[in-house]
């Protein structure tokens, strides 16, 4: 009896080890309850984006598909893609701008294609979704055109070219070409106003240097408030960062030039490497699905890639929602661009240095 | 006895042990890392066939853009330095001379406040100020002194203002240990035998606070090189200095070897910079280099 007391005793090394085993089990206990539900790893933007996937979205995939979504919204999402290991990627869907995924489809970074068996919404896609242009496939898109202060006297805007009048030294703005979608998708835009097509990058760098002074930035929030601020009065932005502003009584407009508006993207893949391809699968469908691109596409103004969706009136107004609007939709060669990007931002550089 | 004495763990290395493995791990493996990718045609971890190659420096020292924007880094880094010098020097001998303690107080709050915020507050609060439509420009354009906005930002002008005022603390910090420790009684000697203030001070306070301003210079000049959030604010990315240059080639150009090449090469820039301080030093406090 005394034997088996004194064997209970406390000691030191037993408090210790107890200690140790129950922090060990305590910050344990949350992932082993959840150790039996396959984990998906995304890519996502931040914002109302980031809002309506944290609150909504994810949570009824999570539901329905008995999994957990780990979504990083820290953007740039390549560098740790390309730093992790291929058979192991940090990503099982990679949801960025065109021109990264073809760079990243470049590297072996992710599937160059989605499998339409295996996502059945892709038939209902318009076909600049899933076109020669893309990579993975575009969910959603924006419009790039112009934005402009509707205060200043400016009168209308019909044309690209209209960015170039002397009228808007000091108000006009730009992008960081070498680390902004739009901007690089502006300078194929210059090659096809000034000279022979998109790939005339001479005629688009002698539009350029015609084009300062510019204010540069390097995200397309910074270019919204510099619009909002009256720091610029016209510039090159995505529709979605001027119809987000609808209802705010905010006196700036989007233009749709005359010759077209660029497309900017929204593309998902999947990586190579995925263990779970099934469950990425299943999430390129999900996001696919008419009434998730609704609410998407009614919370952050994109225009929505599903040819079923049905926008409420004020949001079919205004967003790409038929074949007729969808046609005209300038798609950029980024495979070729990418191919020339050091060049290209080399030139740039020089051209907009102070 | 005296061999069992010799084996056994010197108590200091024991102590410093800790610290110097942090020091590996996260400063030597980091730098080793980046040195080698800067030699490597790419990622040995993820990519099956890597080679050594000479392409990302040849890139760099072929075409002039990289050593103009090499060249800029370094002027806003020397301008910078001498600005805060100026502003910062009179502030600590202030600081260091002030017989009250309420106002060494005050004044060692008023130096250390700016630093309670964060730099991107504090850059923000400069574009505030000097862009086209901040508080500068429309208080010239409202009284008739200018009628077009002055070019505040985007020059380099704008990235040393901002970077100044983030970097004045460590100078004045820097420097107000070092004239503290100056005995007064050598400028009041000085004077004594017949030497103005000013030259008291110039012959006398100034030699031998050379050490506070040569490591004061030296810590605002690294800052300054390596600033990102300041120039990119600021700069409006108009101006290109080495650390946004880096931040380009890994966030859009995915290219590890040639931002890494470039990372070693603003790392050589601050290594001379070190090696001409303890020369400088070495020579000031009449010693040798020191070892």
């Amino acid at each position: 009896m005394m034997k088996a007391l004194g064997s209970s005793r406390l000691s030191r090394r037993r408090f210790l080890t107890a200690s140790a085993s129950l922090g060990i089990s305590t910050i344990a206990a949350p992932h082993v309850a959840r150790a039996d539900d396959p984990t998906l790893r995304i890519t996502g933007w931040g914002g109302k984006w980031g809002e309506v996937m944290k609150a909504e979205i994810g949570p009824a995939f999570e539901s329905e598909f008995k999994c957990k979504l780990q979504t990083d919204s820290a953007f740039p999402y390549l560098p740790k893609l390309q730093a992790s290991s291929r058979s192991a990627p940090i990503y099982d869907v990679l949801h960025t701008n065109s021109n990264e995924q073809w760079a990243a489809a470049e590297m072996g970074l992710v599937e160059p294609k989605i499998d339409a068996k295996l996502v059945p919404n892709l038939t209902d896609v318009y076909p600049y979704a899933i076109s020669d242009k893309i990579v993975g496939v575009s969910i959603f898109t924006s419009a790039i055109g112009l934005g402009l202060r509707t205060d200043k006297g400016y009168g209308s805007v019909s044309s690209w070219k209209e960015l170039w009048d002397p009228k808007y030294n000091g108000v006009r703005g730009g992008y960081v070409i070498p680390v902004n979608s739009l901007g690089q998708a502006f300078l194929m835009m210059c090659g096809t106003l000034f000279g022979k097509g998109q790939t005339d990058l001479d005629a688009a760098y002698a539009a350029l240097e015609k084009l300062k002074p510019i204010k540069i930035v390097d995200f397309t929030g910074a270019m919204e408030k510099m619009l909002l601020s009256g720091e610029v009065g016209l510039c090159v932005i995505h529709d979605s960062g001027i119809y987000r502003y609808d209802g705010q009584n905010q006196p700036i407009d989007f233009v749709a030039p005359s010759e077209g508006v660029l497309s900017l993207e929204q593309v998902l893949t999947i990586t190579p490497g995925s263990k779970m391809k099934e469950l990425a699968n299943a999430y390129v469908n999900y996001m696919l699905r008419p009434e998730i691109q609704k609410r998407l596409a009614e919370t952050v103004w994109y225009s929505p890639a599903n040819s079923k969706v049905k926008l409420d009136a004020k949001y079919d107004a205004k967003l790409l929602t038929t074949p007729e609007k969808v046609s005209k939709l300038i798609q950029v060669d980024w495979k070729w661009y990418n191919e020339r990007k050091d060049e290209i931002d080399q030139r740039v550089n020089r051209i907009f240095r102070a | 006895m005296s061999e069992a004495a010799t084996r056994r763990p010197n108590g200091l290395a024991l102590f410093i042990l800790p610290g110097a493995l942090l020091f590996a791990l996260f400063f030597f493996l980091p730098i080793g890392l980046m040195a080698l990718m800067s030699v490597l045609t790419g990622n040995p971890v993820v990519a099956p066939k890597v080679a050594f190659t000479t392409r990302h420096y040849a890139r760099m020292f072929d075409d002039p853009y990289y050593l103009e924007v090499i060249w800029t880094t370094i002027r806003i880094g020397l301008v910078t330095t001498l600005v805060a010098l100026v502003i910062g020097y009179p502030l600590a001998h202030w600081m260091a001379r002030i017989k009250s303690r309420t106002g060494h107080a005050l004044l060692l709050m008023a130096v250390l406040a700016p630093m309670l915020t964060g730099i991107v507050v504090r850059t923000f609060a400069w574009m505030t100020l000097l862009s086209d439509k901040g508080v500068i420009n429309q208080t010239l354009i409202s009284l008739g002194i200018v009628s077009q906005p002055l070019k505040l930002m985007y020059t380099e002008t704008g990235i040393v203002v901002g970077l100044v005022h983030i970097y004045v603390p460590f100078m004045v910090l820097t420097l107000t240990g070092v004239i503290g420790r100056i005995d007064e009684r050598l400028e009041q000697a000085a004077e004594n035998l017949g030497a103005s203030p000013l030259r008291a001070f110039i012959e006398v306070t100034l030699p031998l606070s050379l050490p506070g301003i040569l490591a004061g210079s030296l810590l605002v000049f690294a800052l300054a090189i390596s600033a990102y959030v300041t120039p990119i604010l600021l700069g409006g990315f108009q101006i290109m200095t080495l650390p946004i240059l880096i931040y380009q080639q890994i966030s859009a150009n995915f290219n590890v070897g040639f931002a890494a090449a470039l990372g070693i090469v603003l790392l050589l820039i601050s290594l001379m910079l070190v090696i001409a301080y303890n020369h400088a030093l070495g020579l000031v406090s009449g010693q040798r280099e020191l070892q």
